[in-house]
C-alpha cells in the first residue's frame, strides 16, 4: 500500500452513488505520475476503485474484465453490485496465501427487477483477502483512509442529492488527501446515477 | 612475605573495590554494574480488586506470593493498612511491597508521633496516594521502578466520602468506581462495573451497593479469577474501609465445582 | 590457519542460554485526542475523557485539559504519567512567577516556557503532545501546539492525540477552509472569524466522528472556553443556542482577575 499510495472513496446518496480516488503513483515517497486512474467501470451503472500496489491494480482490473465478460456471456445479462462484489472477493481470496495488495471499493446502482422493483444504492469494501462490508453510508480505502474516515464521517448526511453528493465526496477526498504525502497530485469523481454518469476530474494541490 | 607490590593504578579505582570488578565475556554486564538498576518482578502477586459501595470501599486481594509458576508462597498479606482510614492493595514484586511498606510505615509513625504534640493532621487518603504516585515516578524517571500496581482505598474523613484510586510501576494514576489490576482489569473488571452500573448507572449518581452486595461481586470476581488466572489461590481478603476505620477479613475460600472436569479429556483423571 | 587459531564455538563456550534482556519501558501510551481552535475573541480547548492502555480502558473520566490561570488552558495528550506531572511542573513556575512579578505570566509566554521546559528533558522526553489555547495579551484568542521536544507554532486550530488524523483534515476545511470558496461576487473566507456557536458545534462533531471511528476516543467530553475580557458570554450560557445534551459551568477567576472569563462545557460521548 505504502509502495504507490491512493486512495478511494464511495458514498450512497439518494438514487444516486459516488465514487472518487486520487491521480497519484508513486515510488514510495517520489511523485511518479498523476494520471493514474484507480477507478474503473464495469458497466454504466456500476464503478470499483482499486487502491493500492500499482501492479496490482492492472492484473486485478483486467482479471476482473475477464471474468465480468465470462459472466456476461453465459448469463447474458450485467451483473449487479452485489454479485460483482462477491466476484471481487473470491478473486482476492483465490490469492488467500499471496494476496494482491489491494483494497477494493465498488459502487453501484442495481437496476430494478421483477424481484426487487425499488432496489437500493450499493457500496461495498473489502480487505486484501476479500472479506467485504456493505455500509449504509461511505466506504474508504488507501493510504489515507483514517483521514477520510474523519472528514467523511463529519461531512457526510443520508439521503444527498447527486450535486450535493458531488460536493460532499469531493471535499472529503480533497482535504483528506492533502493531509497525506503518498495520496493526492489530482482527483476524480463518478457521480452515479439512473439517467447518467457525471465525472468530473478536480483540481487539487500538487504538493 | 611480602606483597607483591602492585602496578599503581592496580588495586585502587574510583570506587575503592578490591578486587577489581571485571566485565566477563559473555555475561550480562549489568550484573556488575555500580548500581543495581532495572530489575525485573521475582516473587509476584497477581490481581487486586477495589470497589465502591454506599458506606465506603472494599479492597480485595488473594494470598499468594508466585515464584514464576510456582506458588511459591501461600500465606502471603497483600492488604496493608496505613494509619485508620487508609489501605493499599498490592500486586506486582513482593520484595519492593515490602520496602514499600516499611518506608510508609516509617512515614506514618513520624505523622503519629507529630500528632501527639500538636494540631498536626493525619494523612487522608489522598495525601497518602498523591505521595505514592510522586514516589512511583520519580522511580520510573531515575529508570529504577517500584515493580507495583497499588489500588489505594480509603475514607476522606473531611469530605465524609470514599476514596480509590490506581497507581503503578510507571507512575500512571487513576480513579474509578470500581477498579482492577493485571488480569483482574480483564476478568473482574467487566464484572465489577456491571454490578456497579446496574444499580449506581452508568453515571454513578444513582444508589451505590450495599455492604452485602459489593462483598458478593467480589467473591464472585475473586472465583472467577481462581477459575482462569493461573498465577491466583482459592485463598483471599477483603478489606472494607469506612467512616469506622479498615477492617481486614480473615482469609476465605469459594465454593468451587469440578464436576464439570470429569467428562472432559485432560482436565480430570482419564481412563484412555 | 586462521580458521583454526580460534577453537570452534561449540565446545569452548556453553550455548549460553542468555536471560531474555527485559529492559523497563518508561512510556505508556493512553490514547485519546484533544483539540483546540481559536476564535476572534475566545478560545476554545477540548478533549475526551477516556485513559486507556491497548485494549483497556482504565477509567472513563481522567482529564487531560487543565486550566493553568485565567486566561491559558493547556491539553496534554499521550502518556498520562508525563502529562499530570508536566502540568504540575507548568503550573510551579507559573506560580514562582506569579510572586516574582506579582503578575500572571502572560500566553506567549507561557508558550515559550513550555518550549523550554519540553526541550529540557530533550533526551529522555516527556511523551506528550501538548495544545495551549487562552487569550493573548491583545486580547485575541489564540492557540500554540507543541511536539513532545518543544517545536511549537502559534495556529489558529490544532487537533492532536490517537485521532489527529481523523480530525485534522476535517479542520483545515471547517476552519481554514481549505478547498472551499466563496461564490462569485461574495466575501471571502478569512479563518479565525467563526461564531463560538460554530465553533462549538464543530468541536463536538469532531469529537463524535473520532468516537465513532477511533476506540480509543470517547466516555466524555470537556471543552474550555476562554474568552476575552468584557465579552458578552450570552451566546454560550442561553440553553437555547446551545446544543442539546451539553452543560456549562463557569470556572471561577484563579487569580486577581484581569476579566477574562473561563467556562467548562461538558458533553458525553458513546462508551463503546
Amino acid at each position: 500500500m505504502e509502495l504507490n499510495g491512493g486512495s478511494v472513496v464511495a458514498m450512497i446518496g439518494k438514487d444516486c452513488v459516488a465514487i472518487a480516488s486520487d491521480l497519484r503513483l508513486g515510488n514510495q515517497a517520489v511523485g511518479v505520475a498523476s494520471n493514474f486512474d484507480k477507478v474503473f467501470p464495469v458497466n454504466d451503472k456500476l464503478y470499483y476503485g482499486l487502491p493500492g500496489l500499482a501492479t496490482d491494480v492492472y492484473t486485478l482490473k483486467e482479471h476482473l474484465r475477464f471474468r465480468v465478460n465470462m459472466y456476461r456471456m453465459k448469463e447474458e445479462r450485467e451483473i449487479t453490485p452485489k454479485t460483482f462484489t462477491h466476484l471481487v472477493s473470491s478473486t482476492l481470496y483465490e490469492k488467500r496465501f499471496g494476496p494482491f495488495f489491494i483494497e477494493p471499493v465498488v459502487a453501484g446502482l442495481p437496476t430494478a427487477t421483477e424481484l426487487d422493483p425499488h432496489p437500493k444504492p450499493f457500496i461495498s469494501t473489502m480487505d486484501t483477502i476479500g472479506c467485504i462490508t456493505t455500509p449504509k453510508d461511505f466506504a474508504v480505502a488507501g493510504t489515507a483512509q483514517d483521514k477520510l474516515y474523519g472528514v467523511a464521517e463529519g461531512l457526510w448526511e443520508p439521503d444527498l442529492e447527486p450535486e450535493d453528493l458531488f460536493e460532499t465526496i469531493s471535499q472529503t477526498l480533497l482535504n483528506a488527501v492533502d493531509r497525506d504525502a503518498l495520496s493526492g497530485w489530482g482527483a476524480v469523481v463518478h457521480i452515479i446515477t439512473h439517467k447518467e454518469v457525471i465525472t468530473r476530474t478536480l483540481r487539487a494541490r500538487m504538493d | 612475605m611480602w606483597k607483591q607490590p602492585a602496578p599503581a593504578n592496580s588495586s585502587f579505582n574510583d570506587y575503592n573495590t578490591f578486587p577489581l570488578p571485571q566485565t566477563q565475556r559473555g555475561q550480562s554486564s549489568h550484573a556488575h554494574g555500580p548500581v543495581g538498576h532495572t530489575q525485573q518482578p521475582l516473587v509476584t502477586g497477581t490481581s487486586v480488586l477495589g470497589l465502591k459501595f454506599d458506606k465506603g470501599v472494599m479492597i480485595a486481594a488473594d494470598n499468594l506470593a508466585s515464584y514464576g509458576s510456582l506458588a511459591r508462597f501461600r500465606d502471603i498479606q497483600r492488604l496493608h493498612p496505613l494509619g485508620k482510614h487508609t489501605l493499599l492493595g498490592v500486586a506486582g514484586d513482593m520484595s519492593d511491597f515490602q520496602w514499600l511498606k516499611k518506608e510508609l510505615d516509617a512515614l506514618l509513625r513520624e505523622e503519629d508521633a507529630l500528632a501527639l504534640s500538636d494540631s498536626h493532621p493525619s494523612l487522608s487518603p489522598k495525601n497518602i496516594y498523591e505521595l505514592l504516585s510522586n514516589l512511583f515516578y520519580a522511580r520510573r524517571s531515575k529508570m529504577n521502578p517500584v515493580w507495583n500496581a497499588v489500588l489505594v482505598g480509603g475514607w476522606d474523613k473531611v469530605k465524609e466520602e470514599s476514596f480509590l484510586a490506581y497507581v503503578d510501576l510507571l507512575g500512571t494514576t487513576y480513579t474509578a468506581p470500581t477498579l482492577a489490576t493485571g488480569f483482574g482489569a480483564h476478568l473482574a473488571q467487566p464484572l465489577l462495573r456491571e454490578a456497579f452500573e446496574a444499580k449506581a448507572g452508568i453515571n454513578g449518581d444513582g444508589p451505590l451497593l450495599t455492604q452485602e452486595e459489593a462483598e458478593k461481586v467480589l467473591d464472585d470476581s475473586m472465583k472467577v479469577l481462581f477459575y482462569r488466572d493461573a498465577r491466583s489461590i482459592n485463598k483471599y481478603q477483603i478489606a472494607t474501609i469506612t467512616a469506622e476505620g479498615v477492617s481486614i477479613s480473615d482469609s476465605k475460600s469459594s465454593d468451587t465445582y469440578w464436576k464439570f472436569a470429569e467428562g472432559l479429556r485432560g482436565y480430570g483423571a482419564q481412563t484412555q | 590457519m586462521a580458521l583454526y587459531s580460534q577453537p570452534p564455538m561449540s565446545y569452548t563456550q556453553e550455548p549460553t542460554t542468555a536471560p531474555v534482556e527485559h529492559r523497563f519501558n518508561p512510556y505508556s501510551d493512553n490514547g485519546g485526542s484533544i483539540l483546540a481552535i481559536a476564535g476572534k475573541d475566545f478560545s476554545v480547548i477540548a478533549g475526551d475523557t477516556r485513559q486507556s492502555e491497548g485494549y483497556s480502558i482504565q477509567t472513563r473520566y481522567a482529564r487531560k485539559v487543565w486550566q493553568l490561570n485565567d486566561k491559558a488552558v493547556l491539553a496534554t495528550n499521550g502518556f498520562a504519567a508525563d502529562g499530570t506531572n508536566f502540568v504540575k511542573r507548568v503550573k510551579q513556575r507559573l506560580e514562582w512567577y506569579e510572586h516574582a512579578h506579582h503578575k500572571p505570566m502572560g500566553l506567549k509566554s507561557i508558550a515559550r516556557m513550555i518550549q523550554t521546559m519540553l526541550y529540557g528533558k530533550r533526551f529522555f522526553p516527556y511523551y506528550v503532545y501538548n495544545i495551549l489555547g487562552g487569550i493573548e495579551e491583545d486580547g485575541t484568542g489564540a492557540v500554540y501546539s507543541f511536539d513532545p521536544v518543544g517545536s511549537y507554532e502559534r495556529e489558529a486550530c490544532r487537533g492532536a492525540g490517537a485521532a489527529q488524523s481523523l480530525i485534522q483534515p476535517f479542520l483545515d476545511n471547517q476552519i481554514y477552509f481549505k478547498n472551499q470558496q466563496p461564490e462569485a461576487g461574495s466575501e471571502k473566507f478569512v479563518p479565525g472569524n467563526l461564531p463560538l456557536s460554530t465553533v462549538l458545534s464543530l468541536v463536538v462533531d469532531s469529537f463524535t466522528s473520532a468516537t465513532e471511528r477511533h476506540i480509543e476516543v470517547g466516555d466524555g467530553l470537556e471543552i474550555y472556553v476562554v474568552m476575552q475580557k468584557g465579552r458578552s458570554a450570552d451566546d454560550l450560557l442561553d440553553e437555547k443556542k446551545l446544543a442539546p445534551g451539553l452543560k456549562v459551568e463557569e470556572l471561577g477567576a484563579l487569580g486577581e482577575g484581569e476579566g477574562e472569563r473561563t467556562f467548562l462545557v461538558r458533553q458525553s460521548l458513546k462508551r463503546d
